[in-house]
């Protein structure tokens, strides 16, 4: 375990630029179809207008994901007069210490009375965690401190700036297969006659319709297997996996899943926060029944 | 072309030796640092027993053998010297702290005072910082040890001798994380 974390956090950040290639490839070849499509003088013009836009793109949600991801869940700086609060921000910073983590997270608060967190950020130095109401005034010290050490440890193995950019990336890809489908429909059929090109268009529509999904089951997959590694992360830093399957406990019993937060963020948090009857496939955290019998066998 | 091959050689060896002198460097800093952190904290732990012991007479006045414990181990581990015996000091100190906080379970009006609480909550994460950093520390000095001590680390590692951990107190096998 020990030494995996070290390999795991290179694998963790060449994935995150294997990524970035792969969304703007993916980017540049919709722009392409639709310029080919719709207008094939133009798209070359399209192809560069989508690389910039991919650039630009990117280059927020690297800097200014966090900041973004945080606003849109409505966060406040935890405030260290507060004594609860001031718990909170204590226990972030034992765990940094535990991880070795060199400059603390920024810790933020968001409303709501569901227990749960997140953790956001480019790299382990410019990171933030951010927990809920009902976290911070449902669990106790140990509790809290196994959540934290899942939080910390998805921001030491540079979990936070491969979901940072998920988040950001996936939203992006759905807007535009959405545009794409949408302007098949209404503005595809033309051409098809003219230039015998009815094969495109049947690509482009089933690339249109199937992008969306692939990148949601493969996000989904990838967000499993990383929540449980964070689980066993935790318990490593903190030396009591009890502490953890407790919160888990509390969870399950208490979150009603009425967290508001849009489906391009959910992947980010310590536990779904919208639960839905969703098929297994798009689950982006393992059952919480799983996390709890897996923590108290360690 | 020869020579072109051989420079290659030469700097690409050159680069394999900068890179393992670096990364004992590294790691021997890592625990030199966290050693610095241990320090910081013991530090600030003794800053605030005096305060503690101070709000709780007020409440506590017959509990004379408990304070006089808190007292004793932390001048004992203010004049600890060199990094065991100060971790010792500091592990009795700990539990001379624990017993003062069950002592303060039998007084209500205790428990309800801000000040109290706010000094138990400084209190709880000093004890907790102190043991991650020596989790930490124990870890630095793992990874350190393995480098110097196998191949190639231990070619570039000009005679280092492999570090001391930091023990565990008796029958346990981490440092203790405290919720006074």
């Amino acid at each position: 375990m020990k030494v995996n974390i070290y390999e795991f956090t290179e694998k963790n950040k060449r994935d995150s630029y294997l990524l970035i290639l792969f969304f703007f490839l993916a980017l540049i070849f919709i722009a392409w179809l639709i310029g080919e499509i719709f207008a094939p003088d133009l798209s070359l013009l399209l192809v560069i207008f989508a690389f910039l836009y991919c650039s630009f793109d990117t280059l927020i949600s690297y800097f200014y994901g966090d900041k973004i991801v945080l606003a849109s869940v409505r966060a406040r700086k935890a405030n260290p007069q507060n004594p609860k609060e001031k718990m909170l921000i204590d226990v972030v910073e034992e765990l940094s210490l535990a991880a070795g983590i060199k400059k603390m997270p920024q810790v933020y608060i968001m409303p709501g009375s569901d227990i749960n967190a997140f953790a956001t950020g480019r790299d382990p130095e410019n990171s933030s965690v951010c927990v809920t109401e009902g976290a911070l005034y449902n669990l106790n010290r140990s509790e809290l401190s196994g959540v934290i050490g899942h939080e910390i440890t998805h921001i030491r193995n540079y979990d936070v700036r491969i979901m940072t950019l998920i988040a950001t990336l996936i939203g992006v890809i759905g807007l535009l297969s959405y545009m794409l489908v949408n302007s098949l429909a209404f503005g595809g059929g033309r051409r098809k006659e003219e230039e015998g090109e009815g094969w495109l268009i049947l690509v482009a529509f089933l690339i249109a319709l199937v992008t969306p999904i692939v990148s949601g089951i493969a996000q989904a997959m990838l967000s499993r297997r990383r929540e449980f590694l964070a689980d066993m992360g935790s318990a490593d830093l903190t030396k009591n996996p009890e502490g953890l399957a407790s919160a888990l406990e509390k969870i399950k019993e208490m979150n009603e899943g009425k967290l508001n937060v849009s489906e391009s963020v959910s992947h980010l948090f310590f536990t779904d926060p919208n639960k839905s009857p969703l098929d297994e496939l798009f689950a982006t955290h393992p059952p919480l029944d799983e996390r709890i019998k897996v923590l108290r066998s360690l | 072309m020869p020579w072109l091959l051989i420079i290659g050689i030469v700097v690409v060896i050159a680069l394999v030796i900068i890179y393992y002198i670096n990364q004992i460097q590294v790691l021997s800093n890592q625990i030199e640092n966290s050693w610095a952190q241990i320090e910081v904290q013991l530090q600030r732990r003794a800053e605030l027993i005096p305060n503690l012991v101070n709000v709780v007479k007020g409440y506590a006045k017959h509990e004379k053998e408990v304070f006089e414990n808190v007292t004793k181990a932390r001048a004992a581990m203010m004049q600890a010297t060199g990094r065991a015996e100060k971790i010792r000091a500091s592990d009795q100190l700990s539990t001379a702290l624990k017993s003062l906080f069950a002592v303060v379970e039998n007084y209500p009006e205790l428990k309800a005072n801000q000040n109290f609480l706010a000094l138990q909550e400084e209190l709880t994460n000093t004890e907790n910082k102190i043991a991650y950093a020596r989790q930490f520390y124990n870890d630095a000095v793992l990874r350190y040890n393995n480098m110097i001590t196998t191949i190639p680390g231990v070619w570039f590692a000009g005679g280092r001798k492999p570090k001391e951990y930091l023990e565990a107190p008796k029958g346990e096998t981490a440092p203790p994380k405290v919720e006074f």
